[in-house]
């Protein structure tokens, strides 16, 4: 039931009024004065206040200014005298509902109270409009922030890298794990770097080339490569990327970068197991080796003896030469199973593959031409001094190029025209590729099975065994891969790709200097 | 007449030292440097005595010791194995090759595993060829 206060210090007319409103189905409430009717509504909290304009002490206008700095959505209708237009328009000035005048009139009372039931009626649909859209509002974006700050905290620690862009490609998102693989701080790429500062130009084609369309799903490639961190050390990586479209237009971009340098470091270290493990079963293998060169000492030492007997210098010779050729088999016997079992990291030094190709070959010459053999040398000529670790590149070449050599001296078809090639070509994101290719006598799947993974010789009493167990061996701490294509009959080919750095001053030594 | 030894060896450094133990002991050398030749060598040269290799290119000791063994006119030349081959590992392949559907051979007369002396080498040709 709506409540009134009616205020009226002339007693009879409140009656008459609050008679006529109670009949109307008002819960009335009366006061005399001003102050009364404050204390009142204090109390009682009345929905509608009646307030004469002219009281004693505290007048109308009054009441109501004291009335809606209580509650500023109470309804207030004033009671004017007949032409108080003055008292009228500072009333609604004041915020009063309505007024009306005297003598109060009961229809225009009721329709001033009716306007003022509306008023509150739509004030409480409103307030519960208001309401409701304001805990729907504070849901919703408490739901947002929970969502964003959920995915902010999947993007921060996320162990794979994640760097995106907006359309302008800068760098917007930047989490800790890209910082820890690529070495900036955050705080100096986030919002102020293009992508382009990050990564390499090839690394930029090759996943710009990668246009994913945001409507349409598809499964995003992934492929294993280096990126270079602050100090232009090479990071390998498994590069997830793209550049993001939606209806044909530009979004931005995303990478994710999986740090695999743990991955690589285990890998390293169950291969020096293995390679440990394999040199226990290369004993066994070995022996086989080892007999054929004791029997060359043998044989050197009878015929020095019998050189000595006969004063037969000849005998003396041939004998002499056998030992000293035996005593180089040992020495690269021991070589090759010291280089194989030990872990030893490359030093990245200024060569020129190119020239370590040229050395090998021409030291191979010989050989080469005794039995027939073309060597072919196709290097590209973009190739320039690089950092990188030659003394490995001229082992692994020499064990690859005089491998293909004995496959063409193995070679049993008499009419063939034989020939090695060593072929260089530079590759992106800093890798040269090394090809040995020859037309040779090549290789049965079983034997191409079993040459990078134990001792293994099918050279009888030339080879250790181990040429290739150490070929594979230095590429793999020179973090390259070499892979073997071998038709039997037709020949083989290895190719062997290693990475390589920048041929200038590391960093590293630029801060001891700082 | 001296009696005349077939070498069988790919390596030329075994080779000298065979030729020269045989010479030193008065015997003929004839040389082959894979199967391949040392069976035409029997066949053209009629040695009185093989001494052979197993692992060889071309075809190896394993196989040329089979024809040999197998062979109505060759099987009685007496062969000297002389290799870093173990025996055990030589008689075991020639156990496969008979499971593998081929007649029986005999043992070779002598299982030399290198590194050999010149000397044992001249003894045992001697004690067969007698």
């Amino acid at each position: 039931m709506t409540r009134v206060l009616l205020i009226d210090d002339e007693k009879v007319s409140v009656q008459v009024l609050s008679l006529s409103l109670r009949s109307d189905g008002y819960d009335v409430l009366t006061a005399f004065s001003g102050e009364e009717g404050l204390e009142i509504f204090d109390r009682e909290f009345p929905d509608i206040v009646i307030t004469d304009v002219k009281m004693p002490g505290m007048d109308g206008i009054e009441v109501l200014k004291n009335i809606k700095e209580r509650s500023r959505n109470a309804e207030v209708i004033i009671i004017t005298g007949h032409g108080d237009a003055e008292n009228a328009i500072e009333a609604l000035k004041y915020g009063a509902s309505d007024f009306i005048n005297k003598p109060v009139r009961d229809e225009s009372l009721a329709l001033a109270l009716k306007r003022a039931g509306k008023n509150i009626e739509m004030r409480a649909k409103l307030s519960a409009y208001t309401e409701n859209l304001e805990k729907e509002v504070a849901h919703v974006t408490h739901e947002l922030r929970m969502q964003s700050r959920f995915l902010e905290k999947l993007i921060k620690i996320s162990e794979e890298g994640i760097v995106a862009t907006d359309r302008e490609l800068t760098v917007i998102i930047y989490n800790p794990a890209a910082e820890h693989i690529l070495g900036y701080p955050a705080e100096k790429i986030l919002g102020q770097k293009k992508i382009k500062a990050l990564f390499s130009k090839e690394l930029m084609q090759k996943y710009q080339a990668k246009r994913h369309d945001l409507q349409k799903r598809k499964e995003l490639e992934h492929f294993e490569t280096h990126v270079k961190d602050r100090n232009g050390n090479l990071i390998p990586v498994r590069f997830t990327g793209a550049f993001l479209y939606e209806q044909g237009k530009i979004m931005g971009s995303v990478a994710f970068l999986e740090d695999l340098r743990e991955i690589k470091r285990l890998q390293k270290e169950l291969l020096t197991s293995e390679r440990l493990c394999t040199v226990g079963q290369t004993v066994a293998g070995m022996a086989h080796g080892v007999k054929n060169i004791l029997h060359g000492f043998k044989g050197g030492s009878y015929l020095m003896e019998v050189g000595f007997k006969h004063n037969d210098t000849e005998k003396l010779k041939s004998g002499w030469n056998m030992i000293q050729k035996n005593i180089d088999h040992t020495s690269e016997l021991v070589g090759d199973l010291l280089t194989y079992s030990k872990v030893r990291e490359p030093e990245y030094k200024p060569c020129r593959p190119n020239d370590i190709v040229e050395e090998v070959c021409i030291s191979l010459q010989q050989t080469a031409k005794e039995n027939n053999i073309r060597i072919i040398e196709d290097v590209d000529p973009a190739i320039e001094e690089v950092a990188m670790d030659g003394r490995s590149i001229h082992t692994i070449l020499m064990n690859l190029i005089s491998n293909a050599i004995d496959a063409c001296i193995y070679e049993e078809n008499p009419g063939k025209s034989l020939s090695v090639m060593v072929k260089t070509t530079l590759e992106p994101e800093q890798i040269i590729r090394f090809d040995v290719i020859d037309n040779g006598t090549g290789m049965a799947p079983d034997v191409q099975e079993k040459i990078f993974t134990s001792f293994f010789s099918t050279k009888g009493h030339r080879g250790t065994g181990l040429g290739l167990l150490v070929t594979r061996k230095l590429i793999e701490d020179h973090d390259g891969t070499i892979d073997v294509a071998s038709e039997p009959g037709m020949g083989t080919t290895f190719t062997v790709k290693l990475p390589f750095r920048e041929n200038r001053i590391p960093l590293k030594i630029e801060c001891r200097i700082r | 007449m001296s009696k005349k030894v077939l070498v069988v060896d790919d390596d030329p450094d075994v080779r000298l030292f065979t030729q020269t133990v045989l010479e030193e002991n008065g015997y003929t050398p004839v040389l082959a440097k894979n199967g391949e030749e040392g069976e035409a060598a029997v066949r053209k040269d009629k040695p009185d005595l093989i001494v052979l290799d197993v692992l060889m290119p071309k075809e190896s000791g394993i196989r040329l010791y089979r024809n040999m063994k197998t062979d109505k006119k060759f099987k009685n030349i007496p062969i000297v194995m002389l290799s870093g081959i173990a025996e055990k590992s030589f008689l075991r392949s020639q156990k496969v090759l008979t499971e593998f559907g081929g007649d029986p051979v005999p043992d070779p007369e002598a299982y030399l595993e290198k590194p050999v002396d010149g000397e044992v080498l001249a003894d045992t040709i001697k004690k067969i060829l007698g």
